[in-house]
Parts: C-alpha cells; structure tokens; sequence
C-alpha cells in the first residue's frame, strides 16, 4: 500500500526457504508427498528419454510424446508473474537484481532447505588442508547462450569479474579471503583464499555468484550486459519494458539445473512475464482477478486470505535481521549498561505481533534471523522483556535524575537518543509502526527517542552513516550465512575500513571468535564457534532484534511447480508449469509486438 | 459591451504564460514574435537545467557513495579507494564549473548523458518512456475537459439546489486525493465489475482507469473556475438579447456563454499540464503503467542526475509548448484579442 516503493530502494531482501519458511506444511505443494512423487518420476522419465535420444534433438514436445505418462507437466505457455520493485539490471549487487538473475545464470552451487549445498555447474569440490584452496570439478557439457563455453577458464573470469567490481556485494562478500583463480584444466578450477573461508560454497550458492559468458562481459557494452546478460540458465531476457514488465524466454538447450531443482532439462513454461506492479493492492487484486498467475511480496492485510485461497509460501530471510544498531563509539551508547538497558526496556514481541498483524516473525537477536544455520536461539533470548531490569541498569549507570516529562538525567544531561533509518527503503511502513512502538515504550524507563527516517537520498548517500550523525541506525543484511558477523563485526581499521560495521563496535575478543568460526574445519566446530560468538555479541549488546525480513508468494491453482530457492528467496519458474492445457491456452503469450519481430 | 471587454482581458490572468496579447507598442511583424517566443522557451529551458543540475550536485550528502550503495543494497560509510573510480569516471571530484560546462557542452551537442544507475543513454531512457505519459497526460486532459464542459452546460445556473449540488460535487472532486480515487476505481471497476484490467500496462483499456484517476480531480477544477464565469455571463445583456432573438436555452449556452467561460479554463490548462507531468506518477503506481513519472522519482532517490535534468527540461519544454498553444487559443476564442494584438 505504500504509494511509491521506491524502485530503486536497494533493499538487501534475500530470501529462502529452508529454515522455516513454510507457515503450514501443507501451503506448499512442493512438500506434498504427492508432488515429491511426481517429481521422482518425472526425473527418471527424463533420464530415460536423455539415454534414448542421444543426439540430443529431442524438443520439448518430442520428450513429452516419449515419456507420455499422465503426471508429465503440461508444455508451454507464459507465466504471468507480479513482482513489488523493479531492478536496475537483470544482475548486480542489490537482491531485486538477484531474483531476476537467477533465472538467466546459473552458480556452481545450489543451497538447500538445511543451509548444505548440492551440485550445480561444479559437480563435485575439495578443500585443501589448509583451507586455503578449494578445487572444484566443473560439467563438461554446459555453454552459455552465446555458444561459449562453461569451462574453468569462464569460472576463472568471473571471479575476477565480481571482486574487480562486477558485483559490489559478491566483493563484500569474498573480499579479504579471495586471492586468485588457477585453471587446471579445462573442467577443474582451483580458487586460492588468503585465508580460510569455511561458509565458501554457501556464499556461492548466492545469484551474487551468477556465472557470465566472458565474451559477452568482454565485447558488450556496459548497458548490454546490464539489460540482457548471457548466461547459462533456464531462460534467457527477450525483452524488457522498462516500467512494465521483462520477459523471459526459455533456453531449449537447457540440461544443467542444480541438483535440487524438481526436474532436469529445459523449462516447462515457453516463458515468463515479469510484471512490475508496485501498487500493494493492484498486485494482490491482479492475482484476485486472474491477470497473474502467481505474484510476491502479498501485503500484509491480504496475507490470511491468501493463505486461505493459493498456494502461499513465507520466506524468512537469513543474515542479519531488521535491527536497531546503536552506536558504540559515541553518545550514550558507549555505555554497556545503558544498550542492556535499552534491550529489555519494550515488549519487542507484542509491538511486533501488533504492528505486522502476526505476519511477519518476531526476532529477538540483533545479530542473526532465526533463518540462518548456526542460529543460537538461546543467545537470542538473553534480553526479555524486563522494564526492572532495565530501570536497575539505568539507576547503575548513574542516570538517576527525572526530567519533568519522565526523560532520565545523568550530570543534567538528557536521556536522549537519535535513531536513523530509510523509511520505505530498509524500513516498510509496517516496521515503521513498529519503530514508533517501540520509541513509545521506552519512554517508561526513561528513555527520549528522537526517530529520523530518512529520504532514499540521504539514507543512501552516507550522510547518515558516521559515528558522528546517529546514536542507533535500523538495517539488515541478508546472507545465507553466519558469516555475515564477520562483515557487520570486523573493526574498521585505518588500512581496511569496514563500512559495514554499523554499530562501530571494535572489540578483540568478538572478531577472533568469528575468525575461528569461519576457520573451522568442522560443521559442528563452525557452528559451536558461531554460537559462541553469539553470546558474546549478546553480552555486549550492540544492536537490538525487531523482526525477521521476509519474502512472500502466492501462486494461482492455474500453475504449479514453482518454489522459492533456499539462499536468498527468489521465485524459481524452471519447474514451473500450467496445470491443465486449457490454463496454458488461455495465457496470453508472448506481448504481440515481440511476435511480429520475430517474424 | 465595455464591462464584457474588461472581464475578458482581466481573465487571462495566469502566471506562466507572458500575456501575448496587450502591449502598447505594435508588434513589428509575426518573425519577431516567433523569435522572441523562442528565445523565452529556450530561456526557461536552459533555467530548468541549471537550477536542477545545482540543486543535483549541492544536495548534501556524497554522490558516488550514493551510487556505490545503491549499486550494492547497503546503507555505510566508503573508503576513498572505494570511491575513486567512480569519481573518476564520472567526474564528481572536478570543480563544479568545469562540471557544470561539460554538462552544458553536452546539452548543447543533444547529450543528456547516461543514467548513473540504468548505464542507458538518457535520451534512450525518456524515449521509452514518453509516449505513455503524453498520452496519459492528454487523455486525462481530455477527459477533464469533457466532463466539466457537460456538467457546466446541464448544471451552472438552473434551479438553485440543482446547480448548488453540482457546483459542491466539483469542489469535491477537485480535492479527491488521486491515490484513493485511484484505488477505489480499481476496487470498483476492476475487481468487483471486471470492466478494466487491474494491471494497465501500456494497452488501451488499461488506459481508461488512470484518465479518469487523474482527469475528474482536474474536471472538478476546471469546471469551478469556470462556473464563476459562466454564470456571471448568463446575466449579461447580450444573453437577453439573444433569447429575445428566439434562441434556445441550449443554443445560448453552448454558443454564446460557453465561449465566455473557457478562458479561465485555458488559463487553468496551461498549468495542469505540467502538473498531470507530476500526479502521473500515482497513476503509473497504482495501476501499474509505465511512464516518466516513475521514472523521475526513482531518479530522484537515487540522485540520477543526468535522468532527472532531461525529465525536468522535458517537462518544461511541454510547460512552453501548452502555454503558446494556450495562448494562440485565448485568440481563437476571442478574436478581438488578436486585434488587440
């Protein structure tokens, strides 16, 4: 419902499936055992016609006629699909650039429900004793829709690609741990790190990490590459009306989906429009009406409803969750005792349940979502509400006097706090009433906070990310990863500024627990670190829990197959499909004036 | 007839257009006049671009942190390192002059640049996205003109409670916030009726819903400024004496009183052009409709700033444009302008 959403808010709103996500089991079809059959069968049946017709010329409909069983999935047709904001460029470092990036390059890895990762473009990986060079087995048989290769040589150039500043947030990512890239031989790369990286191949498994035809990055121009880049994947761009809709078209040649997609080969659908519909209540009234057959992010009124009536899936975000970071290097903040006190001063799970209408989870950790592996649900909980406690923490700090409208004293200085953050941009109007709750609640133990929200301009422009310009700042970071403490928690220093350090906090202890957890050489040794670190962040309290970002959608009974991907959420249509041809023939198609120029 | 002479010269009265009409010395010839209506719109164009390339670069805040933020979804402080090639490729670190005379240079060339965010030429941008907001903006223009010149003819000046009712209802819809009108509309007509698509897109009947969206707040005023008129005209002589002629009710109003009344609409016009430029974007949001308003905010936000000039001197090249057309209308509706002239 908020009238401009702001396209270019460059939201970091990942999305995935695996930790939670489903609200009720039973919403997602991709779970019903009856589905799960489906796809079995469905993948030994395409097996079957790969090993018969090894030239490789079967189309589509050909596969369809040999297999010919009744759960094959109807062919065709174009996938009518409303998305809130519209992206700058099909790949790029903001997560609207993600979600339509995956649907035209492929990663070297998938995630999954469980946070592990499955085969994709490289088949198979190894690590070095040392942690310090990863050497992956790639596909032999995969090329680009340009015709070049998907080698190791391709691999090699796209590493370069992103941390020379291809992608800015694979950069943020990698940065400090990636060194270089050696080509083995054609189908093995080796990735040498600096140091070691043990959430490597989870950080992959981000469309961040989507793999590019080094010719078309080489002979294209800038703008080619941002509107129409040439990848590997399930379907390539066709056309992109700016302000209305991208399509996408599928990629015949297609035989390489990760190892968890629901079937192998090219898409089912002809292909995808991808309407942009920024309007909350148009988006959910044009999936009512039956103009799109599945839309996402459903507003948060219309929520219970679409539960009722589609097949609705929730996704809950990993990485860091919407939180209040406060400034510890300057203000009042610095002081331990007063950010405690801040922590447990508001009912923070009441104000969430009221002001997102119990649609969106409460997160009471200030440094992961409850989404992300190595989550420690039992640090998360060490900040209750308790408005004793915090009186007690103030009364010791020395903010013992009252002003007359209740505000604390302490040295005839206020209790008196600046909050910053993007209203519409990092902060939905839902979390907004969240924030005034909260702001209103703290004010029975003393507290005066001043909100700020800022303009996408300002938000963005960093004129309200120094130390000196906020005494707490409301963001999030997805990642599929607890790695994303050592970006929020690395101290800046004067050779490696650290940007993302939002909360200043520059503590030894905390940066060489994480160091330890992403050196790890075991899963469990990764995540008993993590926890640890966890707790220590909680003792130090930093930053405040609010709520979890999440992505939504709502799929008509029109189409079926479709899924949201683990790492970061984005709606996956490769195994998408109408349910019945009378559906598929009654989608429009492709948009006329692409037809004509087709010819 | 003097009293009719005097409201007419003294209606015009509306800023943006420089009052073509009375000057006390005789205009040399039609050449001159032509030139200097150029040389005005040339003017205010090359202002438009100049406070907003100003306002673009002094913003507070800095522009290639913008960029790197937006680029990567993050909200933080950047290293100089961070910084420097964006700087350097676009030439923020440059003093503001040599700036602002590249920017010129460029204009003049007819280079708008290339989007900060969109890596497409600026002309590419605006092209794409002209003709759904100039037919929008028109067609709700037309729309607005429609309903206020009927409900003016059927309503203004009848039995008292009949006109009453009517001139409210215009005041009514003159304040209509168009994001709810908008959204009701949709409701109404697309979801429950299922006469309009809920997504619009640049189709035709996707295009009736965003008019009406943008033309009955309009036609509410309009028809207020020139009910006044109309009504006041009613009572003047020549009314009488054209129905002693024997002419109709319908005839008097449509003929004799309208005319009357449309110069303050003109008036009114010019300047809704450009102000439909601006509510266009509630429309393209709420039924999804590409256009350039989106595309100005968004270029806004992210302080795009060779998207934002080009969209903000288009918008005074159509604020130019209507506002000769209005003038040459003032003419035709009243020739004795023109011999004023």
């Amino acid at each position: 419902m908020n009238t401009p959403p702001s396209p270019n808010a460059p939201e970091n709103r990942p999305v995935s499936a695996w930790q939670t996500a489903t609200t009720t089991a039973s919403s997602r079809a991709r779970r019903r055992p009856g589905a799960l059959t489906a796809g079995i069968a469905l993948a030994v049946g395409s097996a079957l016609v790969l090993s018969a017709c090894s030239s490789g010329t079967a189309g589509p409909q050909e596969q369809a006629a040999l297999t010919g069983s009744a759960t094959e999935p109807v062919q065709g047709g174009v996938l009518e699909y409303g998305h809130l904001q519209e992206p700058n460029c099909i790949f790029g470092g903001w997560i609207q650039e993600n979600f339509t990036a995956r649907q035209v390059l492929d990663n070297l890895v998938s995630a999954t429900e469980d946070g592990s990762v499955v085969p994709w473009i490289a088949t198979d990986w190894e690590v070095s004793e040392d942690q310090l060079v990863w050497t992956l087995t790639l596909r032999d048989d995969v090329h680009f829709t340009d015709g070049t290769p998907l080698d190791a040589e391709a691999v090699a150039y796209n590493f370069d690609y992103w941390m020379d500043g291809g992608n800015g947030t694979a950069a943020a990512h990698l940065g400090g741990f990636y060194d270089h890239s050696e080509v083995v031989d054609a189908d093995t790369v080796e990735i040498h790190l600096s140091a070691p990286f043990a959430p490597f191949l989870s950080t992959l498994s981000q469309s961040y990490f989507g793999l590019q035809s080094p010719t078309a990055l080489q002979t294209r121009t800038v703008e080619e590459n941002c509107t129409e880049p040439i990848g590997s994947g399930p379907f390539t761009v066709k056309d992109w009306k700016r302000g209305e809709y991208i399509e996408f078209e599928r990629n015949e040649d297609y035989d390489w989906a990760p190892e968890n997609a629901r079937h192998q080969g090219p898409a089912y659908l002809e292909g995808i429009r991808w309407n942009i519909v920024p309007d909350g209540t148009s988006r959910y009234g044009s999936l009512l009406a039956g103009e799109m057959d599945a839309i996402g992010e459903v507003p948060a009124v219309n929520i219970a409803e679409a539960r009722q009536r589609y097949d609705f899936t929730q996704y809950i975000t990993p990485g860091r969750p919407v939180v209040i970071n406060l400034n510890t290097e300057r203000g009042i903040f610095t002081d331990q005792a007063v950010r405690q006190a801040l922590s447990h001063a508001t009912d923070r799970e009441a104000n969430i349940e009221s002001a997102f209408l119990g649609t969106v989870p409460f997160e009471p950790s200030g440094y992961l979502s409850q989404s992300t592996p190595g989550y420690d649900a039992d640090a998360a909980q060490q900040y209750p509400f308790d408005l004793e406690k915090a009186n007690e923490l103030l009364d010791g700090a020395g903010w013992t006097g009252r002003a007359e409208d209740g505000t604390r004293i302490k040295d005839g200085q206020r209790l008196q706090v600046k909050i910053v953050y993007g209203l519409n941009t990092i902060v939905t109007p839902d979390g907004n009433t969240a924030i005034q709750n909260f702001q209103e609640q703290a004010r029975a133990a003393g507290f005066d906070i001043e909100l700020r929200p800022l303009t996408p301009s300002e938000n963005f422009s960093g004129a309200y990310s120094t130390p000196d310009s906020y005494d707490g700042s409301v963001g999030y970071w997805t990642s599929p990863h607890a790695g994303i403490l050592n970006i929020n928690y690395r101290p800046s220093t004067e050779e490696a500024p650290n940007g993302a350090n939002t909360t200043f906090l520059d503590n030894e202890e905390v940066f060489t627990t994480i160091q330890q957890a992403l050196q790890a050489p075991t899963d469990a040794e990764v995540t008993a670190t993590f926890s640890e670190a966890q707790y220590q962040l909680s003792e130090l309290a930093p930053a405040i829990g609010l709520y979890t970002q999440t992505n939504t959608l709502a799929v008509s009974d029109r189409v079926s197959g479709l899924w949201l991907e683990p790492a970061q959420g984005g709606p996956i249509f490769h195994d998408a499909h109408f349910t019945s041809e009378e559906a598929r023939d009654s989608s429009q198609g492709f948009s006329a004036a692409n037809a004509e120029n087709e010819g | 007839m003097s009293v009719t002479t005097e409201t007419l010269t003294t209606a015009p009265a509306q800023p943006s257009s420089p009052e073509p009409v009375r000057r006390g010395r005789p205009v040399t010839s039609t050449a001159a006049l032509i030139g200097k209506k150029v040389l005005g719109a040339l003017f205010v164009i090359w202002a438009a671009a100049s406070i907003t390339f100003l306002i673009q670069s002094l913003l507070p805040g800095d522009r290639a942190t913008l960029l790197l933020n937006q680029q990567t979804g993050q909200v933080q402080e950047r290293s100089a390192e961070e910084l420097a090639p964006i700087n350097e490729q676009f030439g923020f670190d440059d003093p503001l002059l040599v700036q602002y005379v590249t920017f010129l240079g460029g204009l003049l060339r007819g280079d708008l640049g290339i989007s900060y965010t969109l890596y497409q030429p600026v002309t590419t941008v605006i092209g794409d996205q002209i003709v759904p907001t100039l037919v929008l903006t028109f067609t709700a223009l037309a729309v607005a003109w429609a309903l206020a010149i009927v409900l003016l003819l059927l309503t203004a000046r009848r039995a008292p409670w009949v006109s009453r009712i009517f001139s409210g209802l215009e005041s009514a819809a003159a304040a209509l916030p168009q994001y709810w009108l908008g959204i009701i509309l949709l409701v109404v007509f697309s979801l429950w009726l299922g006469l309009f698509p809920v997504v619009s897109g640049s189709g035709t009947a996707g295009l009736v819903l965003p008019a009406l969206t943008l033309g009955i707040p309009l036609a509410g005023f309009l028809a207020q400024v020139m009910r006044a008129e109309f009504e006041r005209t009613m009572d003047e002589p020549f009314v009488l004496t054209a129905r002693a002629r024997g002419m109709s009710d319908g005839g008097v109003r449509l003929r004799h009183v309208l005319r009357h009344s449309l110069l303050p609409g003109l008036s009114l016009t010019g300047w809704a052009v450009g102000a439909q430029f601006s509510a266009a974007v509630i429309a393209e949001n709420v039924f999804a409709r590409p256009g350039l308003g989106r595309v100005l905010v968004t270029a806004v936000n992210g302080r795009d700033l060779p998207v934002v000039c080009g969209v903000v001197m288009l918008v005074a090249l159509v604020y130019v444009i209507t506002n000769l057309i209005v003038d040459t209308a003032y003419i035709l509706v009243d020739p004795r302008l023109k011999e004023a002239a």
